[in-house]
């Protein structure tokens, strides 16, 4: 009973750290303050996992956040007008519709945890070795076609990007600078 | 009781560490230099730049040297003596390595300075160079064990190290554990020659202090997991195991710090050709070949 206590208190400390970060990477103005408010935003979900006792996806979340939402810090400093914040820029934009767009989103939220039969909570949780094995069965399995096909199509766009992001060479002229 | 053997451990490591690179830096060997060093920072001013990010500039160090604990807990010194053997634990260490990266942006962009900026921008920018050769030699690693679990990897290797069951994963992993413990020649973060300093540039005092502890730390992990993952661990005859792991972290700690500043700093376009072109085609060679030998060869 204690460790179901001391789980939920954690569960919720986290959730709360995750929609809070989540509420800075609005409030700030610095492009690189939000897009690391997003990272620990993520982080607070990966140990979320971890509180659930779901070792290898906690993991897996953390590491992989930490990579994205640097790379994604790079690009903004990059495109964004005043990178950081030091002219106050507004971070939000779109207000109406962006507040019509996240009431839809929250009620389909939701309607997602409420609405499906869940079944029963696990008893016994499998151990940490043997999720991560099922994970792999999965994603080998049924799921393989899914994944492939999202791989591809990342590495499509991530060609794509950088075909787009390079200018085009004239013959005789060099850019050196 | 392990917490504190494996601190002790730590802390003993990260001392030998300041006493090699001060060897490898000064030419001569002082005992002292270290200790005096760090009261000299203690004892000096730590500036606060003009108009930082003072969240960043203030989290950055200590998130790094929080970092290179976590990445120190997976590290088994012998059977049981080990911070918390998870069984993601080569997972959790690459997870861990991660960090460094957010906390040298964090240490980059905080200073609201020029060097700084671009030394973090620079790590960020050599990333994939050399996070894909630590992520792909660990898969072959777990790939022969058949495990993630950092102890579960040593036992593996009791026939056959993995220095030499794998030793294209073991050289790329070296190379790539230098980069992101930026070491010489791969030192590009913080390369006194072009940026002076670059994101250590505006630390000073205490702070300072705290980033080159940090640095020391994920310098033994690194240390710690090439230990691990290709020398065996604790495996060796006659002394007892924990001996063993201290003796090869000390010996490949030693080679990181000193070898690289026999050679000229690596330009970082050229790191980043190396990496891209060549590491990561040769990281899934690697991964190719030990499934062959896994399926073939019963060792």
């Amino acid at each position: 009973m204690t460790g179901s206590v001391a789980e939920l208190f954690f569960l919720a400390f986290f959730g709360l750290a995750a929609i809070w970060f989540g509420i800075v990477v609005f409030r700030t103005h610095s492009m690189v303050r939000s897009a690391l408010a997003l990272l620990f935003s993520q982080t607070a979900i990966g140990a979320m996992f971890l509180v659930m006792q779901a070792e290898f996806l906690g993991v897996l979340q953390i590491m992989m956040m930490a990579t994205e939402m640097s790379v994604m810090a790079l690009f903004m400093v990059m495109f964004m007008m005043d990178p950081g914040g030091m002219g106050a820029m507004d971070m939000s934009h779109q207000k109406r519709l962006s507040l019509r767009a996240g009431g839809v989103g929250l009620l389909a939220a939701l309607a997602v945890s409420w609405l499906p039969d869940w079944g029963p909570a696990a008893i016994n949780i499998p151990s940490a070795a043997r999720q991560t094995e099922l994970l792999g069965i999965e994603l080998l399995g049924r799921s393989m076609f899914i994944f492939e096909s999202a791989g591809l199509t990342i590495l499509t766009s991530m060609i794509a990007a950088t075909m787009v992001a390079i200018a085009p060479r004239k013959s005789g002229v060099t850019h050196d600078c | 009781m392990n917490i504190v053997i494996i601190l002790l451990t730590l802390a003993m490591g990260v001392y030998f560490i300041a006493i090699v690179e001060g060897w490898a830096v000064h030419g001569r060997i002082s005992l002292s230099r270290p200790a005096l060093s760090a009261l000299a920072l203690f004892g000096r001013e730590s500036l606060l730049v003009r108009t930082p990010d003072r969240l960043f500039f203030e989290a950055g160090p200590i998130l790094l040297l929080v970092v290179g604990l976590l990445a120190m807990a997976v590290i088994p010194l012998a059977p049981g003596l080990i911070i918390t053997d998870l069984a993601t634990g080569a997972l959790f260490l690459n997870a861990a390595l991660a960090y460094v990266l957010v906390a040298l942006i964090m240490a980059g962009w905080g200073p609201n300075g020029g060097y700084a900026m671009i030394g973090g921008w620079r790590f960020l920018g050599q990333f994939i160079a050399y996070a894909m050769l630590i992520v792909m030699p660990i898969t072959a690693v777990a790939m022969r064990a058949e495990s993630l679990s950092t102890t579960v990897i040593v036992t593996s290797q009791a026939q056959l190290w993995n220095v030499f069951y794998q030793p294209i994963g073991f050289v790329l992993f070296v190379l790539a554990a230098m980069a992101l413990a930026w070491l010489p020649p791969l030192d590009l973060p913080n390369a006194p020659g072009d940026l002076a300093g670059g994101f250590e540039a505006e630390y000073t005092g205490v702070r300072l202090a705290v980033l080159r502890l940090a640095r020391m730390v994920i310098i033994l992990a690194m240390a710690g997991a090439i230990v691990t993952f290709y020398l065996g661990g604790w495996l060796g005859p006659w002394l007892p195991g924990w001996l063993w792991s201290i003796i090869k972290m000390l010996i490949v700690t030693t080679a990181m710090l000193t070898t690289g500043r026999l050679v000229p700093r690596v330009r970082e376009a050229n790191l980043l050709a190396a990496g891209w072109k060549l590491g990561i085609p040769l990281a899934l060679a690697n991964i190719f070949l030990v499934g062959v030998i896994a399926l073939v060869v019963d060792i």
